[in-house]
C-alpha cells in the first residue's frame, strides 16, 4: 500500500502520466497537492522569499499592509495597533527599525497611505490617522465614514481597498457569523468618498478575504466558500450586480435600491444569472482543497516586468495553504473570467494582505493563523517576495477561444511536444449554487482536446476543444511539456472559469 | 484459491484508494485546522488523543455533516471553535473514506465508518439547518464511562431528610444496586431531595505510594479509605467551598474505599478523585470533577508609562463601537461612538485582551476592574429645545426609536484626537453643531477624571451625563449617581437631575464650556 501510494504521488509530481480517469475527475487528484508541494521546493529558483522580523516580544497578527513614501512600509495587525516600519526593503532585514504608530484599533483589514495620513478601514469605521505634531505617532483620528451596522459578532469583519482614481474607497462588509445579516449592509459592498459618503455598489456577499482593483481599475474581492458559495472564487464588483448570497439582500430597502435577486438555492450559478442579469457570476473560482481553502488579499501585478511577466494578473492570497496564487483575467461578452494557477507558496503563516509596490516590484505580504488554520505553522508571519530575473516555464496565461483554448507559454515550448494532444488532459465541473455550506463538485465533463497549434514564436498554443461547457471550471493539465530551452514546467495546472465561450 | 486470492488482491486494492482517498481529503479540508498529523494547530482542537473521533461513529458523521459550534472540550481542554459544515460538499462515500482514515490514523484504530452509516445519519438528520452543539451531541452520543481505579462498585440508597450523616447501620436501604461503571454519579441514586446514598468499592492502586484524595459533595458526607474516615464535609452547602485533600499511603492493589453521602435539597453533587505517585493530574473517580477551565490568558492592556491605553473592540454594557481609556491613574472610561456618549466609567484594572486576542474572539469583553458605573445607554447628545424646557430621553421596551423632549441631532462621531499622554478628545458634529468631548486624568488623593465639553455652531445642546440611573444630592453645581460616582461642574452652566428619568444633563450653549470633575466617594 505504502508503494502504491508513492507511486500515485509520483505520477503526479511528474504529470507523465496523467492519472485522472475521464469519468472520475474527482478521483486521481491526489496529485495536486503533492505536486504543489514539489513545486514550492523550486521557488527559490524565481522567486525570493523573506521573513521581515516584526518588532520584538509583539504579537503582530498582520492584517494590512500600506506602503509609505521613504520606502516606509506599515502594517496593521489583527489586535489593532500600526507599526511602521523602515529598512523592509534592505538586503539585510535583521536592521529593520520599527515604530509604533497608532495602538489598538478595531481590527483593521485594509490600510493605505494619501498625502501625509494614513487610512485604515477598521470594523467600525473608515479612519484617517495623522501624525499632526510629528512626534512619529497618531494623534489624529478623523472617522471619514462609518455608516454601516456592526452588531458586535466577530465576524462583520470589513476590509478596504486603497482608493479608486476618484479617490474612493472600496470596502466589503462580511455577513454576520458568515451566515446572517444582523446589521444594515451586511453583505454589501460599498464605496466611501473622500468626504465620507457611503455608497453601496453590489450586494451577495458573503465572507471576503480581501479586496483590490486590476489595471483597468475594476474591482474584485474574494469570497470564501460557504453558503452559496460551492467554492471560493474572485468575485468582480461590477456597479449594481449582485454577488451571489441573497442574504443581506434586505439592506437595499435602507437606501430605496432596487431589491437583488432571491435566487433558487439547488440551481447553478449559470442558470441564476441567466434569469437575473444583475447576478455577476464569479470571475475566476478556486476549486475547494485543489486551488486552495480560503483566498484572501488581492493585488495586481502592473510592476511591468520588475516581478515576473505577469503584468496585469492578480496575486491572490491564500489563507489556509500559506500560498498565493496567480489570476489571468479577460473580458468575454461583458464578464470577467479567467484562469488560476499555483503560484507561491511556503508562507510561515495564513495570509491576509498582499500588497505590491508597483515601482519596485516588492510583495509584501502578512497574515496570522489564529483562529483559522494554515499549512504555515507560525501564528503570524510579515514577508516579502521578489522576482530574482530567471523567468520560470509556466503557462503565462488561459484565454478562451470560441472552439477552445490558447495556451500562452512564459518562454518558446519545445515544438514537437505542445503539438501533441496527449499532453493536454481537461476534465471540466461546477458546483451546486445553493444555500447550505459549500458543493461538491458536480456535472463533470470531459472535453477533449483535439489539437494543439503551436504558434510561429513557439509562445502560444492553441488548443482546439471538444466539448466546451458553458459555466463549467476547466481544468487543464499539462503532460510532458517542455520549454525549447529544456526547463520543465513549474506549475503544470490551471483552473479556467468559462463563463462566456467567446463568439471567435 | 485463485479466484479468492484475486478477490483479495481487488479487495486490497479497494481498500488503498479508499484509505488515499479519506487521506486526500483529511490533507485537503482537514489538516489545516487539525494538523497534518492530527494533533490541532495553533489552538485548534487535536483529533489524536480525543474521545470525539472514537466510538459508534454517529457522533464525527454529524459533525462532518452539519459542523460544531460553539465551547467544546477535546482532550481536557476548552476551544471555542466553529467547525464549518462538509454535508454539502463531501458525499456519503467521501465522508465515510475521511472518518475511516481520521479514526485509523488518530483514533487509536477505532474501526472504519461505512458508506450506509454516513447514508442512515444524513437522512435521520436532513432537517438539521444548523451546526451542532457539544452538549447535544454529548447526549445523544454520550463518552463510554473512563475505566477507573474503581472496582465492584456498589451502591446503597436511602430515603428520609437527615442535617447530619446518619448512622446507615440502623437504617433500612430503599436501593440496592451494582454499578458496572467505575464512576460515582448522583443520578445513579434515581432521586432529587432527601435521600442519602452509600457507595463501596474497591480502589485498585497500581503501585506502593502516596495517594491524594479529593472529596467534595452537595449537601454533606464523608469518605472511607482503607476503613479509615479520612474526610468529611458537614452540613447544608454547595460543592467548591469546602474541599478535602486528604494523602493516603496505599499498596499496590486492592483496598476498600467507601463513600456515604447525604442530599438534603437543591443541587446535588459529589465530587471524588485522586493523585497517585506517578499521576501528573487528578484521575476523577466521580462524573462530576472540577470543571476543566479553558486556560484563561490573561492580556492586560493598560496605561504605561504614564500614558493613557486605548481599546477597540466589543466592549460589554456599550455599543459596538464603543472605545474604551485606561487612565494612568486608575479610572477607566469606554466612549460609545454610536451614542456620542460617555457609557461606562470603572476602577483598577482597563482591559484583559486575552478573550479578543486569541481564536477567533467573539463576543462582548466586560471591564477587568470593579465598580462598573453604566452611565447611560441612550444617545448622549440632542438639540435643546429651548430654555427651561423639561428635558427628557425616554424609551419603553416597546419603542424602537428614542422619544425627545429635546430634538433629536443627527450627529455623527467625527474621531477623536489624542494627546500626548494618550488623553481622548472625542469629536461629533451634526446640523451645523458640534461637540467636543475631553478626558483627562487628574491627580490627587482621589483618582478623577476631568471632562470639558465644547459646544460650537448655531443652535444649544444638550449633553446627557447619566441616564437611567439614580441621582441624589443634586444641586447646581454636583451629583452623586448610583454606584458612588460623583460628578461636580468645575466650570460652566448647571446640571439639571430629571427624578423621573433619573437623568443627568447639561445644556452648552453655542461657544460655551463646561468642565466637569468624576471622581467615586
Amino acid at each position: 500500500m505504502k508503494n502504491l501510494f508513492l507511486l500515485l504521488a509520483a505520477a503526479g509530481l511528474a504529470h507523465a502520466a496523467p492519472a485522472a480517469p475521464a469519468k472520475a475527475p474527482n478521483s486521481g487528484k491526489l496529485a495536486t497537492v503533492d505536486a504543489v508541494r514539489a513545486a514550492e521546493s523550486r521557488q527559490p529558483e524565481f522567486y525570493e522569499r523573506v521573513e521581515i522580523p516584526t518588532p520584538a516580544g509583539e504579537v503582530c497578527e498582520v492584517s494590512s499592509i500600506a506602503l509609505l513614501p521613504g520606502k516606509k512600509v506599515a502594517i496593521g495587525t489583527r489586535r489593532g495597533d500600526v507599526w511602521v516600519a523602515e529598512g523592509a526593503y534592505e538586503a539585510d532585514v535583521s536592521k529593520v527599525k520599527w515604530t509604533k504608530f497608532a495602538s489598538n484599533l478595531h481590527e483593521p483589514l485594509g490600510m493605505f497611505w494619501k498625502d501625509g495620513s494614513l487610512y485604515a478601514t477598521q470594523r467600525p469605521e473608515h479612519t484617517r490617522l495623522t501624525d499632526k505634531d510629528g512626534d512619529g505617532r497618531a494623534d489624529s483620528f478623523d472617522t471619514i465614514c462609518s455608516k454601516w451596522g456592526i452588531s458586535g459578532d466577530y465576524h462583520e469583519y470589513a476590509f478596504g481597498s486603497e482608493p479608486d482614481k476618484n479617490g474612493d474607497v472600496w470596502m466589503v462588509l462580511c455577513l454576520t457569523g458568515s451566515f446572517h445579516a444582523h446589521s444594515p449592509w451586511r453583505g454589501w459592498a460599498a464605496k466611501i468618498t473622500p468626504d465620507g459618503e457611503f455608497i453601496p455598489v453590489a450586494s451577495g456577499i458573503r465572507s471576503p478575504g480581501g479586496i483590490g482593483h486590476n489595471d483597468k481599475g475594476d474591482f474584485f474581492y474574494t469570497d470564501n466558500q460557504g453558503v452559496w458559495n460551492g467554492s471560493s472564487s474572485l468575485k468582480w464588483l461590477r456597479p449594481g450586480s449582485f454577488q451571489g448570497n441573497p442574504t443581506g439582500n434586505k439592506s437595499a430597502a435602507l437606501a430605496n435600491f432596487p431589491a437583488p435577486p432571491e435566487p433558487t438555492s439547488g440551481s447553478r450559478i449559470l442558470a441564476e444569472r441567466l434569469k437575473f442579469p444583475e447576478f455577476v457570476p464569479p470571475a475566476v473560482i478556486f476549486p475547494h482543497g485543489k486551488v486552495g481553502n480560503s483566498p484572501s488579499g488581492v493585488a495586481c501585478d502592473m510592476t511591468k516586468g520588475k516581478f515576473g511577466p505577469w503584468e496585469g494578473q492578480m496575486l491572490v492570497g491564500e489563507q489556509t495553504a500559506s500560498q498565493v496564487q496567480r489570476v489571468n483575467l479577460e473580458q468575454v461578452n461583458g464578464l470577467y473570467q479567467g484562469a488560476v494557477f499555483h503560484f507561491l507558496g511556503g508562507f510561515e503563516a495564513g495570509l491576509i494582505p498582499v500588497r505590491m509596490d508597483q515601482e519596485d516590484g516588492t510583495l509584501f505580504i502578512g497574515g496570522s493563523n489564529r483562529g483559522w488554520g494554515s499549512r504555515g505553522s507560525k501564528t503570524f508571519t510579515f514577508e516579502r517576495v521578489r522576482f530574482k530575473g530567471k523567468v520560470p516555464f509556466e503557462m503565462h496565461d488561459i484565454s478562451a477561444r470560441a472552439d477552445g483554448f490558447e495556451v500562452t507559454f512564459t518562454q518558446p515550448v519545445d515544438a514537437a511536444a505542445a503539438a501533441d494532444v496527449k499532453n493536454y488532459t481537461m476534465d471540466a465541473f461546477t458546483y451546486i449554487y445553493q444555500s447550505s455550506y459549500g458543493s461538491p463538485e458536480v456535472d463533470q465533463a470531459t472535453p477533449t482536446v483535439k489539437s494543439a497549434t503551436v504558434s510561429a514564436d513557439g509562445l502560444k498554443v492553441r488548443l482546439v476543444v471538444d466539448g466546451l461547457v458553458r459555466g463549467h471550471i476547466h481544468h487543464l493539465v499539462l503532460g510532458d511539456i517542455k520549454a525549447k530551452s529544456g526547463d520543465a514546467l513549474w506549475h503544470s495546472e490551471g483552473w479556467y472559469t468559462l463563463n462566456e465561450i467567446p463568439a471567435k | 484459491m485463485r479466484t479468492s486470492s484475486l478477490l483479495a488482491l481487488l479487495a486490497s486494492a479497494v481498500f488503498a484508494t479508499a484509505a488515499e482517498d479519506g487521506a486526500q481529503i483529511y490533507n485537503s479540508l482537514c489538516g489545516a485546522c487539525h494538523g497534518p498529523d492530527g494533533k490541532g494547530l495553533n489552538g485548534l482542537p487535536p483529533l489524536v488523543g480525543s474521545e470525539w473521533p472514537k466510538g459508534a461513529p454517529a457522533r464525527s458523521i454529524k459533525i462532518v455533516l452539519n459542523g460544531l459550534s460553539g465551547p467544546v472540550e477535546v482532550a481536557g481542554k476548552s476551544y471555542a471553535i466553529d467547525m464549518p459544515p462538509q454535508g454539502a460538499v463531501l458525499s456519503d462515500e467521501k465522508i465515510a473514506a475521511v472518518l475511516t482514515y481520521v479514526r485509523k490514523a488518530f483514533a487509536g484504530g477505532a474501526g472504519p465508518v461505512s458508506v450506509d452509516e454516513v447514508k442512515s445519519v444524513r437522512a435521520a438528520t436532513a432537517n438539521r439547518t444548523t451546526p451542532w452543539t457539544a452538549d447535544e451531541l454529548l447526549k445523544a452520543h454520550p463518552f463510554p464511562p473512563p475505566k477507573t481505579a474503581l472496582k465492584n462498585l456498589v451502591g446503597t440508597m436511602y430515603k428520609g431528610e437527615w442535617k447530619t450523616l446518619p448512622d446507615f447501620s440502623t437504617l433500612k436501604p430503599a436501593l440496592m444496586e451494582d454499578f458496572n461503571v467505575g464512576v460515582i454519579d448522583v443520578a445513579q441514586s434515581g432521586q432529587k431531595d432527601a435521600f442519602a446514598m452509600v457507595w463501596t468499592a474497591q480502589f485498585d492502586a497500581p503501585v506502593d505510594g502516596k495517594y491524594n484524595f479529593t472529596f467534595d459533595c452537595d449537601d454533606f458526607g464523608a469518605l472511607y479509605v482503607g476503613g479509615e474516615r479520612i474526610a468529611e464535609i458537614k452540613g447544608i452547602g454547595p460543592v467548591g467551598k469546602r474541599v478535602k485533600e486528604v494523602p493516603v499511603i496505599l499498596k499496590k492493589g486492592l483496598t476498600p474505599i467507601r463513600v456515604e453521602y447525604v442530599e438534603y435539597a437543591g443541587q446535588e453533587v459529589v465530587v471524588l478523585g485522586y493523585k497517585g505517585p506517578k499521576d501528573k493530574e487528578i484521575k476523577w473517580l466521580s462524573k462530576t470533577k472540577a470543571k476543566v477551565v479553558k486556560e484563561k490568558v490573561f492580556i492586560p492592556i493598560e496605561a504605561k508609562d504614564g500614558v493613557a491605553a486605548i481599546y477597540r473592540n466589543f466592549i460589554d454594557k456599550t455599543t459596538p463601537r464603543a472605545i474604551g481609556i485606561g487612565f494612568p491613574n486608575g479610572l477607566n472610561l469606554a466612549y460609545s461612538a454610536d451614542n456620542l456618549a460617555a457609557e461606562l466609567i470603572w476602577t483598577g484594572k482597563f482591559m484583559d485582551g486575552g478573550h479578543h486576542w486569541t481564536d477567533r474572539g467573539a463576543g462582548n469583553e466586560p471591564p477587568a476592574g470593579t465598580n462598573v458605573i453604566k452611565l447611560s445607554d441612550g444617545p448622549g447628545v440632542a438639540l435643546a429645545s429651548g430654555e427651561g424646557a423639561v428635558v427628557r430621553f425616554d424609551r419603553t421596551k416597546d419603542d424602537k426609536e428614542w422619544k425627545f423632549s429635546p430634538v433629536k441631532l443627527a450627529a455623527e462621531f467625527k474621531g477623536y484626537d489624542l494627546d500626548k499622554a494618550g488623553n481622548p478628545t472625542f469629536r461629533s458634529a451634526g446640523e451645523g453643531v458640534s461637540l467636543s468631548d475631553a478626558w483627562t486624568p487628574a491627580a490627587g488623593a482621589q483618582p478623577s477624571l476631568t471632562r470639558t465639553l465644547k459646544a460650537a455652531g448655531d443652535k444649544p445642546l444638550v449633553v446627557v451625563l447619566a441616564r437611567d440611573l439614580a441621582v441624589t444630592g443634586a444641586s447646581d453645581a454636583s451629583a452623586e449617581l448610583a454606584g458612588g460616582l460623583v460628578v461636580r461642574v468645575v466650570s460652566g452652566p448647571a446640571l439639571k437631575s430629571d427624578a423621573a428619568t433619573k437623568t443627568l444633563t447639561l445644556t452648552l450653549r453655542p461657544g460655551e464650556t463646561a468642565v466637569l470633575g468624576y471622581s467615586f466617594r
